[in-house]
């Protein structure tokens, strides 16, 4: 099985991997990458009204071939808090 | 019955460590154990038998016909789903014992499976209930054991819902210190943990990838480093701090009575 890498960053802090998962090709890479946002999210909200989470798969070469985002935007509604940003 | 899947040669004992005697090690640590006691444990564990990682020792809805003693290796309860998702509940480590309670016995409704290499006893039903009818220092010990087993399902619970991931991995880590410590098979320097990163990942319901990132981040402030199957604590202060890990329910008075040389 191939080697694939995945990387993290949570907005405070990339983590390069590496030591690689084999997995059986970059479609399952994708789906393993993807299944850590939810993860890496939840270690770091609630914390601020903005952050966005990457995951970057790299093959065995350390070509990059894929990368996802979570983004979160939070903003107030109530008009005294919206004036005061 | 004595045909499981995984079945390798007959035990072969390590020279550092005398596996026969794990049952009297965690059972000594709850209640005195008189001579008596400690032969009839090392007697019903006689015919120990070697599996691979990964076999089923019980599978879901076997009603066991026998208690399985862990001489060596990790062994866990552990439930599968469908959709291929697994939830590792409970680690059996050496000394620890699992047996269904012959005057109700039911099916299985989890599995129990060999997590590494391990060295593993099948008491029979009636050898065991004759041992814990003529000991009454081991069915007292016994009893301690289950209500200990309770008490780490609770942790690991409190875990899953509501630790975080470095929390649960830290509190993971007390924990296992603890309890290998209580078998001579944890220093005050780390212990053997012959775990995959996938098991890991099932013990403690995140990512291998979330998990991953986490002992990197744990390694990298100077906790812990997990080297090959080793993990070596760092900073066993600071590791305890951040699991707000308290040994209480582990219920091991004191320090372990039987340490490795060096760990």
């Amino acid at each position: 099985m191939p080697r694939f890498f995945i990387d993290t960053d949570d907005g405070d802090r990339l983590d390069r991997d590496e030591e690689g998962y084999d997995l059986s090709d970059s479609a399952a890479a994708r789906i393993e990458a993807i299944g850590a946002l939810p993860d890496l999210a939840r270690s770091q909200i609630p914390d601020g009204d903005r952050r966005i989470f990457t995951v970057r798969v790299r093959d065995a070469d350390g070509t990059p071939v894929y990368e996802a985002t979570l983004t979160l935007e939070g903003r107030w509604l109530e008009p005294a808090r919206v004036a005061e940003t | 019955m004595d045909a499981f899947p995984g079945d390798l040669p007959a035990p072969r004992l390590a020279p550092e460590t005398d596996a026969a005697d794990m049952l009297a090690r965690k059972l000594g640590g709850f209640v005195d154990l008189d001579a008596a006691d400690r032969a009839v444990l090392e007697r019903v564990c006689g015919r120990a038998r070697r599996y691979a990682g990964q076999t089923d020792l019980l599978r879901q809805g076997e009603v066991p016909d026998a208690v399985i003693a862990v001489l060596r290796g990790f062994v866990c309860r552990g439930r599968h789903r469908p959709n291929g998702a697994c939830q590792i509940l409970a680690y059996l480590l050496p000394g620890d014992i699992c047996g269904p309670d012959f005057s109700d016995l039911r099916p299985m409704d989890h599995v129990v499976t060999t997590l590494s290499a391990c060295l593993v006893a099948r008491i029979p039903r009636e050898v065991f209930l004759a041992m814990i009818d003529r000991h009454p220092n081991i069915a007292r010990a016994l009893r301690i054991a289950r209500s200990v087993d309770e008490a780490v399902a609770r942790e690991w619970l409190v875990s899953v819902g509501r630790r975080s991931a470095r929390e649960r991995l830290a509190h993971l880590f007390c924990e296992l210190s603890v309890r290998l410590g209580a078998v001579g098979l944890a220093g005050a320097d780390g212990y053997e943990l012959p775990l995959t990163q996938v098991a890991l990942s099932d013990t403690v319901a995140l990512t291998s990838v979330h998990v991953n990132r986490t002992l990197r981040e744990m390694r990298r402030d100077g906790l812990i480093e997990l080297k090959g199957r080793r993990l070596l604590i760092l900073d066993a202060e600071r590791l305890r701090a951040e699991a707000e890990f308290d040994a209480a329910y582990l219920r091991q008075a004191g320090p372990p009575a039987h340490r490795n040389e060096g760990g």
